[in-house]
């Protein structure tokens, strides 16, 4: 099998600086991180220098998440000589186990480094992880606040209390979440989305409106997000319908709804520019916009 | 109640959804060309979400897309498809129940499909589907001898070469698609390749019948 250096044209430094990228970016791309991280170690281990001990951590939990056993403990060997006594590749170790199904020996892992040092997230956010994985959502949401309490200042942990509740179907609790991050995040359009999304699924005149003003501020933060551009024509089309509202509203809402469908066809016709592919999306998107402003008037 | 037939085409690409996301929640909905009456051919899917499947706005609009599409091709939508994130569970959740109640308002023998996740390794022989049909309104366990899938370890190898090739990765589901609006939930390409596949198991059959 072609090496990636072969497949794609790259030395070994675009190799190194693709991995500093992806770990920079938190991205989950095990299967590709795991490809090019093999070949750099095997070939190019020496020009690494003290970068190598960073990208055997990021390898090891790529090739945990392939389930590549083999790899993560070739991996945390060498760290383990390295760092003998860390807390962070006890961590490592701990994860491995998580990954093994050993959960009860993973969860003991965490409890000793938490002994060591209390103030230790990472160790405290496995033990969380390990609720989730085990399907005990009311424990992992229950632990996830008390860890909240204390570090209140965590947006990867809000964003995961968003997501259980979210699944949980509270949407309330999640909507508080999703408050917090908009709060600490306010140029962040994904998150007045979904925060808009869960007002949605509320449901009710109130939620909707309040929908519709999320929806348009994820808007104006990224004009390109087509969840937005949806959610805006829908919530704005539901308002109009509703038999509660005035006609000054009903009209105020026709006109957002009218907009939206404006744009959204203006977006599906340059996408349907030049790709025989996507004909079907665009005249299924026109037919649905028609069919819903009949039932609006 | 009556039989369900599973097409290879639906098969792969609802198993290759669940590969392309092993790490969150997939769903979908299983469509059928054929008449209503009788038993149902489930013989496509449309791959919809892999995130937040509880929330409203975007299921709702897939739902309404998909009605679209399917009226101007002749197509029902006839049954949903969910695979849980959380391979140790396969029971449908909430939601799932909600979207199949949905459905089987306007389809009176709807099925609901949950994938096992843990069925789904290469040694397994069995497809790793479960299946739910509605019966005095709850949603009851089919018993296995109704569901139908002819040809199923041609449909298996299908599925397990456009994984090897890397070609599942072709599969685009609504939430992709609302990434990226010029890539087709309609999947007219990933259908070519199957079909591709498909087509000597088909020609062979047609050669022992004559």
């Amino acid at each position: 099998m072609a090496s990636v250096s072969e497949m794609y044209d790259v030395t070994w430094e675009e190799m190194r600086d693709k991995l500093r990228k992806w770990r920079e970016d938190n991205h989950r791309n095990s299967e590709q991180i795991v490809d090019v991280a093999e070949e750099l170690i095997n070939e190019h281990a020496s020009k690494l220098g003290d970068d190598i001990w960073i990208i055997y951590e990021q390898v090891m939990i790529a090739a945990l998440d392939c389930s590549r056993d083999d790899l993560a403990w070739t991996c945390l060997q060498e760290l383990k000589k390295q760092f003998p006594g860390s807390q962070r590749v006890k961590r490592l170790g701990g994860m491995r186990l998580e990954a093994l199904e050993k959960y009860e020996e993973a969860g003991k892992q965490y409890d000793s480094i938490l002994q060591e040092d209390p103030t230790n997230t990472a160790a405290r956010k496995r033990k969380i992880s390990i609720l989730k994985a085990q399907g005990k959502n009311t424990d992992a949401i229950r632990e996830l606040n008390e860890y909240l309490e204390l570090f209140v200042g965590d947006q990867e942990a809000w964003h995961e209390l968003s997501d259980l509740y979210i699944n949980e179907h509270d949407y309330g609790k999640a909507a508080f979440c999703l408050e917090e991050l908009m709060m600490t995040n306010p140029h962040n359009h994904l998150y007045c989305e979904q925060y808009a999304e869960v007002k949605y699924t509320q449901g009710g005149l109130e939620n909707l409106e309040l929908s519709r003003k999320y929806f348009a501020q994820a808007l104006k933060l990224n004009n390109r997000n087509m969840r937005a551009l949806f959610g805006l024509y829908m919530s704005a089309s539901h308002i109009a319908a509703s038999p509660k509202v005035n006609a000054a509203v009903k009209k105020a809402n026709v006109k957002y709804a009218a907009w939206a469908a404006n744009q959204i066809n203006r977006a599906y016709q340059l996408a349907g520019r030049g790709t025989k592919e996507n004909k079907c999306s665009v005249k299924a998107v026109e037919e649905m916009l028609e069919s819903m402003q009949i039932t609006m008037s | 109640m009556g039989e369900v037939e599973l097409s290879c085409l639906a098969y792969v690409k609802m198993y290759l959804h669940a590969c392309l996301f092993p790490r969150c929640s997939v769903n979908g909905l299983l469509l059928s060309s054929s008449p209503a009456g009788g038993a149902v051919c489930v013989t496509d899917c449309v791959p919809l979400l892999h995130s937040h499947l509880p929330l409203a706005p975007i299921t709702q609009l897939a739902l309404t897309q998909v009605d679209v599409w399917c009226a101007q091709t002749q197509q029902r939508i006839v049954g949903y498809y969910q695979a849980n994130a959380c391979v140790s569970d396969c029971s449908p959740t909430p939601c799932a129940l909600k979207i199949a109640d949905k459905i089987a308002e306007q389809c009176n023998n709807a099925v609901l499909l949950m994938i096992d996740g843990g069925k789904m390794s290469p040694d397994y022989r069995v497809p790793p589907i479960v299946m739910y049909e509605r019966k005095d309104s709850r949603w009851t366990l089919k018993d296995k001898h109704t569901i139908m899938l002819r040809q199923w370890e041609e449909t298996r190898e299908i599925a397990g070469q456009l994984l090897d090739s890397g070609d599942h990765s072709l599969l685009v589901d609504f939430d992709s698609h609302l990434d990226d609006i010029t890539r087709d939930w309609t999947n007219q390409k990933l259908n070519a390749k199957i079909a591709e596949l498909a087509s000597p198991a088909n020609a062979e059959q047609q050669l022992k019948a004559m």
